[in-house]
């Protein structure tokens, strides 16, 4: 499925060297390839998008272009000269940098001592601080970008996309070390921006091109298309082409993102009519919490009801509300006619609600463990007599399950951790239904980091357990997922229910028509 | 204490393939063993007369408290805490047990339990309540009950006149066997049995190794903790009992001693002190290693002064060896 | 593949909006703490508001006050020490051996005292190289090297107390300058000195930094672990000080020099307003936590409670003052250990 794209030194006509270029990078992770032969080219001076869905690599490509990952094979160029990195700041010394997500500031330091932070110079001299020398220099960078911060002001005290200025200031301390033009990555900028604040950033984007290459990721299709020069598309680890932003539109650029739809076959097919929804086995109304506001929420007995919306849209904490896990100030519940009891995980699992959180090896699963210990973690009572674990009873069960789901694993008493992803989500999965009291599970993103095959066979099970009756509540791993495996979608943003959209077999939506209520 | 934001998702997703038993892990499950034997053997050898009835009798006998204490502050280890406690609340309980011994009789021994397994309790209500890391509420508690026993035993040792209600605990069983030791190993049976036969093995072991999935998967850990907490304050009463039994009085810092000698036997008997990891049988050996050392140190002609910058060295050459570095990406 | 849990997300998108008001309550807390603790004392006891009496609660905390100088700069990386009783017994005793004595021919003055902080500053080394090479816990490796710096002053006491009569170092305790002893000017010029090096030099400002975010740190290239062995070295350094100036006060060199002054450092820079989880807090919150706790334990003397309470003021506080900090903060499956 992939259409490489030709690098952009064979067109004819000459042109400049590319600020920085990859090729043919491929990086394994154990059961999934993140990447598979990207090709990139970032020309100098110029506003790349970086754009593709969860899981098409864009994350393992930026970190292996800042040293954080090292790739399996393939390589990087730099200004035509061939590169290898293996941390930040051998990537700092290439003239490559990254605003990350998860901004990388030490809070408690002023904003001057973070610009400087690892490259002091002559602010800090045998060990001594010089504070107006610092202060000066912090003040230099911060006057590249337009920027009226104190530098003096202790980080955790500035606004969030203030911070993001001090961040973007410390990058630019790296054309002290390469003597050249930038790069500079932008992961994810906006995501919890309010609408000024990325107007300012965008201008500062648009400043930083007259000295810098950019390379700008982010989820919201409008803004990459308003902000970038051009776009590069991934997809499952590949380049699949690139597309000019002028005149682009937003259905074009995500039509390459997703692909030719898979086939339904992929997703099992089936699922409730809305006719058959008359009565609803979980109701929320007026749920409120931290991050979520009035969310109302029906999922009826064997419907799967998928939960679409973008980084920030509330929808994890809501899936971790049901289960007990995240505090909530307002809102009634009830499941299956009764009030629940939403003030820990104990009291969900006794109501027959389970849980599968999006980090696996973390939340998920306890690693050193058994199989069989992992999978009779909640329902103890199902391999007890009385208050005594009977090891024949639990040898049967867990077998038996371990047989059901065609889990792969040497013995019931392995570590967990030893078994390939998809067979820990299956040992996960069956921790809530060996008991055969589950009557509602929410998935958080229960296929992410599997292999096509394993993804498979969690449809499938899926598909099984609502046939049976359990009522799914699911975040997809990508829109494509939320389409083909809900019967219904419910679209959050900023923490709100924002649309609900029927999701019949043979009559889904496409996810353009997601993304438009998205954002 | 967040988690660090950015981990290599490489070294993370590699380590889960490898996963089992680190080389560490499985050197230390038969270590505290052969350190056993080891220091027998070295100690027959240094002194030929050492591997008599009498003195492996002795050994046994002085080991007794410290096994207790261990196998109960192992439980919190296993949970992923620490109890800094536990010697503290022992002396604490001599004083108890000197001053109700008059009022009480024979029921004392059960009302110096009880007390110490409500004050238990109540620290390990205090670390799951408040959220206040396990080292420092116990660190506290060790001030607080050090400051109750020096208050009501007005800073001296209490004399017990009656000897009669501790006398058990001086008997042999068969002739040779320290019943105080037999004791000790009962305690360490009567858990392992429990843990062993309950689902609350499966409980403190998730809490330990991870204490979110274990949350996740509704695991009732705040009552494990609590519970751990629990049996580690009874078992301080019941080693405060067994000191009382051979001191004949009760004082405010007669168990003050056993703290470092404690944390080390568990640490060398191979438990995580991550978490998770280890066992009540473990520490036994463990127990029974220390007090060799203890017993054996003079025998080879090595100043007991010494002793000190060997538990020291021990405690972080074992901790060294049984940590669980995967967990904790950046050491605190 | 981002590896920050939905949690963390959460975090950063509340914290924004929010002004940023426990600041200004927690670095203001303790100061009027300290001033109404002290007029309520003032008012309860006659004894309590003398000028003897202040003398005597600031040469009680001149010690204290070194000490928690010293882990002021532990707690504020995150990490613990419970290593002052070890270092502080065996410099206790390694001075009292140095300068002139009733054991030995002796009298290094000065040097010997030098001598005893370098013997204690190497043993806090050991406890930084632990953690950073071992990768042990710091609460372990402390309370680890504690019991060698025991050890190590139980060899050295060797049965028989060495008792000073160095002049100088007995002067140290009882010679007054502008109404106070030079234990407590000992005291003040440490304070001074741990303020500088946490505003003025890398060390102490990468300390803080660990405290903050540690990973941020790797990530921007600076190497932390030399700044981990250097802070422990420095605390070191600090209870090697104080065990000498123990050594001062009692005219002689004792095990126990240092017994309990770990966990009364704790308390009084907890109290102060650094927490435990690092990154907030410094050497004049520490000294503000430490005359509270040093005035709260005097003036319940004053008014008549038993000194032996002293330990169980102390634990209650900690427990208090810990509890107050985290409480903000607290989020369900926030894993506490």
């Amino acid at each position: 499925m992939s259409i490489d794209v030709q690098p952009e030194q064979t067109v004819s006509e000459p042109a400049p060297v590319p600020a920085l270029e990859v090729r043919g990078l491929v990086k394994h992770y154990p059961g999934v390839k993140a990447l598979d032969g990207v090709d990139l080219v970032v020309r100098q001076h110029e506003v790349l998008g970086l754009a593709g869905e969860n899981g098409a690599g864009k994350s393992t490509l930026l970190k292996a272009l800042v040293g954080l990952v090292r790739p399996d094979t393939g390589e990087i160029y730099v200004r035509g000269e061939r590169v290898r990195m293996r941390s930040v700041v051998e990537a700092a010394e290439n003239g490559i940098g990254m605003v990350f997500q998860e901004q990388s500031l030490v809070p408690n330091l002023t904003a001057a001592e973070n610009i400087v932070l690892g490259s002091e110079g002559s602010a800090v001299r045998r060990g001594v601080y010089r504070w107006e020398t610092m202060r000066k220099m912090a003040q230099e960078q911060l006057d590249k970008i337009g920027s009226d911060i104190n530098p003096l002001a202790r980080t955790d005290t500035l606004s969030f996309a203030d911070r993001q200025m001090v961040e973007i200031a410390k990058l630019l301390r790296i054309e002290q070390r390469s003597q050249h033009p930038p790069v500079i990555i932008l992961d994810e900028p906006t995501s919890v921006l309010e609408s000024k604040e990325i107007e300012t950033l965008f201008a500062q984007v648009r400043r930083l091109r007259e000295f810098a290459s950019v390379v700008f990721v982010s989820h919201r299709l409008d803004e990459v298309l308003d902000v970038c020069d051009r776009v590069s598309v991934l997809r499952g680890g590949q380049s699949v082409g690139e597309l000019p932003t002028a005149g682009a539109v937003p259905a074009e650029l995500h039509r390459m993102m997703i692909g030719s739809t898979g086939s339904d076959d992929h997703y099992h097919g089936g699922g409730v009519q809305a006719a058959d929804r008359r009565e609803s086995l979980l109701s929320v109304r007026g749920m409120s919490g931290a991050t979520f506001r009035d969310v109302d929420l029906d999922v009826a007995p064997g419907e799967i009801v998928g939960i679409v919306g973008v980084h920030g849209s509330g929808r994890e904490d809501v899936c971790r509300a049901l289960f007990g896990a995240e505090p909530t100030t307002a809102g009634d519940v009830t499941l299956d006619g009764k009030k629940l009891d939403l003030s820990g995980t104990r009291a969900a699992c006794a109501a027959g609600i389970g849980y599968v959180p999006a980090e696996r090896k973390t939340e998920g699963m306890v690693g050193p463990m058994s199989v069989a210990d992992n999978m009779v973690l909640t329902k103890q009572g199902a391999r007890c007599t009385g208050p005594l674990v009977s090891p024949r009873k639990q040898a049967t069960l867990v077998d038996r399950w371990i047989d059901r789901l065609s889990i792969r694993t040497p013995h019931r008493g392995t570590a967990i951790q030893r078994l390939s992803g998809g067979n820990q989500q299956k040992v996960v999965l069956a921790r809530w239904l060996i008991a055969g009291d589950i009557k509602l599970l929410l998935l958080d993103h229960p296929t992410r980091g599997l292999d096509i095959g394993a993804r498979s066979e969690v449809y499938r099970l899926m598909r099984e357990l609502a046939g049976n009756g359990v009522a799914t509540v699911l975040l997809a791993d990508s829109l494509e997922e939320a389409i083909g495996m809900s019967d219904r979608i419910v679209v959050m943003s900023d923490g709100r229910v924002t649309k609900e959209i029927d999701c019949p077999s043979g009559a889904k939506p496409t996810p353009l028509d997601l993304v438009k209520e998205m954002v | 204490m967040s988690t660090p934001v950015l981990a290599t998702p490489a070294a993370d997703v590699g380590h889960a393939d490898k996963g089992g038993p680190t080389l560490g892990q499985r050197l230390t499950s038969f270590m505290p063993l052969i350190a056993l034997v080891a220091l027998l053997a070295a100690l027959s050898i240094a002194d030929p007369d050492f591997l008599t009835q009498r003195s492996l009798t002795a050994v046994v006998r002085t080991s007794a408290p410290l096994v207790v204490l261990a196998v109960g502050a192992t439980l919190v280890v296993l949970c992923g805490g620490i109890d800094l406690s536990i010697a503290a609340l022992t002396s604490l309980s001599t004083v108890f047990f000197a001053l109700w011994l008059p009022d009480l009789g024979g029921l004392t021994t059960l009302a110096v339990i009880a007390a110490t397994a409500c004050i238990g309790a109540v620290q390990g209500l205090t670390h799951v309540l408040l959220r206040i890391p396990s080292f420092i509420v116990t660190l506290g508690g060790m001030s607080i009950f050090s400051a109750v026993a020096l208050v009501i035993s007005d800073a001296g040792p209490v004399r017990i006149t009656d000897r009669a209600a501790t006398e058990w605990l001086t008997l042999y069983v068969g002739g040779y066997v320290p019943m105080a030791f037999v004791v000790a190993v009962i305690v360490v049976a009567a858990i392992a049995l429990v843990l062993r036969l309950t689902p609350i093995q499966s409980w403190i072991t998730a809490t330990g190794y991870s204490e979110p999935a274990a949350r996740l998967a509704g695991t009732p850990v705040d009552l494990v903790k609590v519970a751990a907490f629990t049996v580690s304050g009874a078992c301080a009463g019941l080693a405060s009992v067994m000191l009382v039994s051979r001191n004949f009085s009760g004082s405010p810092t007669m168990a003050d001693n056993l703290l470092l000698p404690a944390v080390a036997a568990i640490v060398v008997g191979g438990t995580a002190i991550t978490g998770g990891h280890g066992s009540v049988w473990r520490s036994l050996v463990g127990a029974l290693v220390i007090t060799l050392l203890r017993v054996g140190l003079p025998i080879v002609g090595v100043p007991s002064a010494w002793e000190q910058i060997l538990y020291g060295a021990i405690i972080v050459a074992a901790v060294a060896l049984t940590l669980d570095r995967s967990k904790v990406l950046i050491i605190k | 593949m981002t590896l920050t849990s939905p949690a963390e997300h959460v975090d950063t998108v509340v914290a924004r909006p929010q002004p940023r008001r426990g600041v200004s309550f927690r670095d203001a807390g303790p100061p009027i703490a300290l001033v109404v603790i002290f007029l309520a004392f003032s008012v309860l006891s006659d004894d309590f508001r003398t000028f003897t009496n202040v003398q005597n609660i600031m040469d009680t905390a001149a010690v204290l006050a070194v000490v928690t100088c010293g882990i002021t700069f532990v707690l504020m990386m995150g990490s613990i020490d419970l290593s002052a009783p070890g270092l502080m017994g065996a410099s206790a005793i390694a001075v009292a051996l140095l300068v002139a004595n009733n054991r030995n021919g002796n009298d290094l003055g000065l040097l010997g005292v030098l001598v005893a902080v370098a013997i204690a500053a190497a043993l806090g080394c050991l406890s930084g190289l632990a953690l950073v090479l071992l990768k042990v816990p710091s609460f372990m490796t402390t309370l680890g090297v504690s019991a060698v710096g025991l050890g190590l002053a139980t060899l050295m006491f060797n049965g028989v107390q060495p008792n000073i009569t160095d002049k100088m170092l007995a002067s140290w305790a009882v010679e007054r300058f502008l109404g106070f002893s030079y234990l407590t000017w000992i005291a003040v010029a440490c304070i001074l000195v741990g303020w500088l090096v946490q505003r003025y030099s890398r060390l102490g400002r990468y300390a803080y930094a660990i405290g903050g975010a540690e990973e941020v740190l790797s990530l921007s290239g600076i190497r932390v672990k030399p700044y981990k062995v250097a802070v422990f070295t420095m605390a070191g350094a600090f209870y090697g000080l104080a065990g000498v100036m123990v050594t001062s006060q009692l005219s002689a060199g004792l095990v126990q020099a240092g017994r309990g002054f770990d966990f009364q450092a704790i308390t009084a820079a907890v109290v102060g307003g650094t927490l435990l989880t690092g990154g907030r807090g410094g050497v004049l919150h520490s000294t503000v936590g430490v005359l509270l706790v040093t005035v709260v334990i005097n003036g319940l003397v004053q008014i008549g409670v038993s000194p032996y309470w002293q330990g169980g003021v102390q634990g209650l506080i900690v427990v208090v003052a810990v509890a107050a900090a985290v409480l903000p903060q607290r989020r369900r499956n926030q894993v506490v250990k």
